[in-house]
């Protein structure tokens, strides 16, 4: 019996966090250990005990704020930091089992830091897109896909499309400085903006110095300058109506403009209002289409050179072949086409780019088939996926057929941690199906709401020397692990498998549907395990922006 | 603080009263027995307010004389399994045959588990403060360990390992203070 494997499992069953596949090996421990059971009882005797005792005290101690150690010295009930080391030291020297956790720092480490204050603010627009975008050094980085909420938004120069949940669409032009007030309403302070209101956001309000315009459904545009005293309007389609500040509205059609400031004037000096000098929309459909082209020609010069990389078991590029819908060819040089997939239910869709083919996969039949012959001693898995939804406990990315010795799972589990497994018997116990050890490493959370949607790049390597999985998220290191089940030495084989779903799931499963509900881009699988440095540079090799 | 359901109202109230005055007795126990038979604290007091009707219900049934604890045991095993049947799909649910071995096992222990309960409830009153709050808030009923560990600002894992340790070193009192009363 492993008894730290056994008290992490208590641990979790008494939080109510067991994983599916962490409630299947505690049971099987209960199952076969009398001790287990017994240890599994008093802490379940303990959990009632918790809850009886801190039910009695429920005159509800306030859950006091407390400065981190450092700031003010006090803890949770006011008494300063000296006085908890006295008594502390105190414990220490009468010896008591308490000392024994204090003496291991678990004393401080339990005096809650201040209670994170509860967001209330929600999010109100997405930044939908960038080019060539730099943001203030001194402000968190903004990434593309990020929901923004109220406050303010600075662009030191570059490109950046808001998408506000009213459906409105703001195209800014650094340096620009914007101020997001709800899915409703936003304050340009300075820069250029344009403006695309469909009919589902009318009654978007722009605040501009001296001016509030509301748009009726329509195309507009505003120039305020960097000092943000004076603003210049021109209306593109439709109708925009202007409420300078102290004068009557003016309405504002197609071909129309005002310039404002303190005090507005009017719409005098309108042959000023060159239209040219206002961002138009079409200026960032041609950057971007020339930066895809880009970055896809960057993607294809570095595919080339890796489908000659010796160390690729087999290479899936994803490019659509109209002669044969269903071949998912393998592009890892020299070819065998032994190592070609078979796409089953999945369809052709738009990748990375709109030049670069990609496979979506969504139905619970939805599957490539592979067949890759030889054992190994150690793999990298590399994929580009864009998830739209987890919807089962657990999605597959690529699953052995069954689950037998030896053989790699790598899936996203239902709350966006990624999970890489394998399994072997128990060497105590080799020919028992139920006592076989399952290594499982999940890395922390990496997909949330709010970054679905948009292509990932995920990888993970591992040898069977160290035992060591290291696992990637857009070519970022998010977590390196080493099973307490790992012996060094033991092969790895994938024999026949599948991409985004589970070919043969073991007999009696509770969660046999695992097909992804998303796209894959490409997908590659090495008998090797690849650097770091090797990693990030696939990912900034096939980035989409 | 007691959670079982109000049994219908008995026209003969002194009957309903030993009822409720047995039952209260035993209440801890038949808590920690469905404790370590149910995955979560909801299913617990579920089961347990079903378990305290159908007594109530069966009590002109239940022979006098014999053992009024294991009789409630009978009736929170078949409630616990009948509130692990409705949630099958989860995967916190224990197979039959494991559920059988840890209700037989756990009603044998019941009175070692209750003295070990005292000792643990002492254990806890000789806390630092800064433990004894985090546990109550940990343990509060309603409260979720996740949760808990948001509003302290900690990741759940760490937290968890936190709360792990003060697990094992309450144990682990409980034990030295049950040795010391002769009775483990």
């Amino acid at each position: 019996m492993n008894r730290d494997r056994l008290d992490f499992l208590l641990m979790q069953w008494s939080a109510g966090a067991l994983t599916g596949e962490e409630a299947g090996e505690f049971q099987a421990m209960l199952r076969v250990e009398p001790e287990a059971r017994r240890l599994f009882r008093r802490h379940a005797n303990l959990d009632v005990a918790l809850r009886e005792w801190s039910d009695e005290r429920t005159s509800a101690t306030p859950w006091s704020a407390v400065q981190a150690p450092g700031a003010a010295e006090r803890n949770a009930r006011g008494v300063p930091w000296p006085r908890i080391a006295a008594i502390a030291a105190a414990l220490l020297l009468a010896g008591s089992w308490i000392a024994h956790l204090l003496h291991e720092r678990a004393g401080r480490a339990l005096v809650m830091p201040p209670i994170a204050e509860e967001r209330t603010a929600q999010g109100c627009a997405v930044l939908a897109q960038t080019l060539d975008a730099a943001f203030p050094a001194d402000l968190p980085p903004r990434a593309t896909g990020e929901t923004l909420a109220p406050g303010r938004f600075k662009l030191d120069h570059g490109f950046a499309q808001i998408e506000f949940f009213s459906g409105a669409t703001l195209l800014v032009e650094g340096a620009a400085e914007l101020e997001i007030v709800s899915a409703w309403e936003a304050r340009c302070l300075s820069g250029k903006v344009r403006v695309r209101v469909p009919p589902a956001a009318r009654g978007f309000r722009l605040m501009a110095p001296g001016m509030k315009l509301v748009d009726l459904g329509t195309e507009f545009a505003v120039n305020v300058d960097a000092a943000g005293q004076s603003a210049a309007v021109r209306v593109f389609e439709g109708e925009v109506v202007a409420h300078p500040a102290g004068q009557p509205e003016i309405s504002l059609r197609a071909g129309g403009g005002l310039r404002g400031g303190s005090p507005p004037a009017a719409s005098a000096g309108l042959a000023l209002l060159d239209p040219k000098v206002f961002l138009g929309t079409g200026q960032l459909q041609d950057l971007v289409s020339q930066r895809q082209e880009e970055r896809f020609a960057q993607w294809q010069a570095w595919s080339a050179r890796n489908a000659r990389d010796a160390r690729l078991i087999a290479y899936y590029p994803f490019k659509h072949d109209s002669r044969w819908e269903r071949l998912v060819t393998d592009g890892a040089e020299p070819l065998d086409k032994t190592r070609n997939g078979g796409a089953v239910g999945v369809v052709w869709t738009k990748g990375r780019w709109p030049m670069k083919d990609a496979l979506r996969f969504q139905r619970p039949g939805d599957r490539v088939r592979l067949s890759l012959a030889g054992d190994y001693r150690a793999l990298t898995l590399s994929c580009w996926v864009k998830v739209d939804s987890l919807d089962h406990r657990y999605n597959s990315l690529l699953l052995t057929d069954g689950y037998d010795s030896g053989q790699p799972h790598w899936q996203i589990y239902e709350d966006g941690r990624l999970m890489f497994s394998l399994i072997y018997p128990d060497p105590a116990d080799p020919s028992s199906r139920a006592k076989r050890r399952n290594q499982i490493y999940y890395s922390p959370p990496v997909f949330t709401a709010a970054n679905r949607d948009r292509w990932h790049h995920l990888a993970v390597a591992y040898d069977n020397q160290t035992g060591e999985a290291v696992q990637y998220f857009d070519g970022e290191l998010v977590s390196r692990e080493v099973s307490p089940f790992h012996a060094p030495g033991r092969p790895i084989l994938f024999g026949p498998c599948e991409l985004g779903n589970w070919g043969l799931p073991t007999e009696g499963h509770k969660f046999p549907i695992r097909n992804l509900d998303g796209s894959m881009d490409e997908f590659a699988i090495y008998s090797a395990r690849l650097t770091d440095q090797e990693i990030r540079e696939q990912y900034e090799n096939g980035k989409p922006f | 603080m007691s959670s079982h359901g109000t049994p219908p109202t008995d026209p003969d109230g002194q009957r309903y009263e030993a009822f409720v005055r047995q039952f209260v007795a035993r209440e801890s126990r038949l808590r920690a027995f469905l404790r370590a038979l149910l995955p979560s604290w909801e299913d617990v007091d579920d089961a347990l307010q079903e378990t305290s009707i159908i007594a109530w219900r069966k009590f002109a049934q239940f022979e006098e004389g014999t053992n009024f604890l294991n009789w409630l045991f009978a009736i929170a095993r078949f409630e616990a399994l009948k509130q692990l049947r409705s949630r099958a799909r989860s995967p916190l649910v224990f197979s039959d045959d494991v559920l059988d071995l840890l209700a037989d096992e756990g009603a044998e222990e019941t009175e070692q588990l209750e003295a070990e309960r005292r000792a643990l409830a002492f254990c806890l009153d000789q806390l630092p403060s800064a433990q004894r709050e985090l546990l109550e808030r940990s343990y509060q009923p309603g409260a979720r360990l996740h949760e808990v560990a948001a509003q302290a600002g900690r990741t759940a894992a760490a937290f968890y390992k936190v709360i792990q340790r003060l697990r094992a070193a309450l144990l682990d009192c409980a034990q030295r203070r049950l040795r010391a009363e002769g009775i483990s």
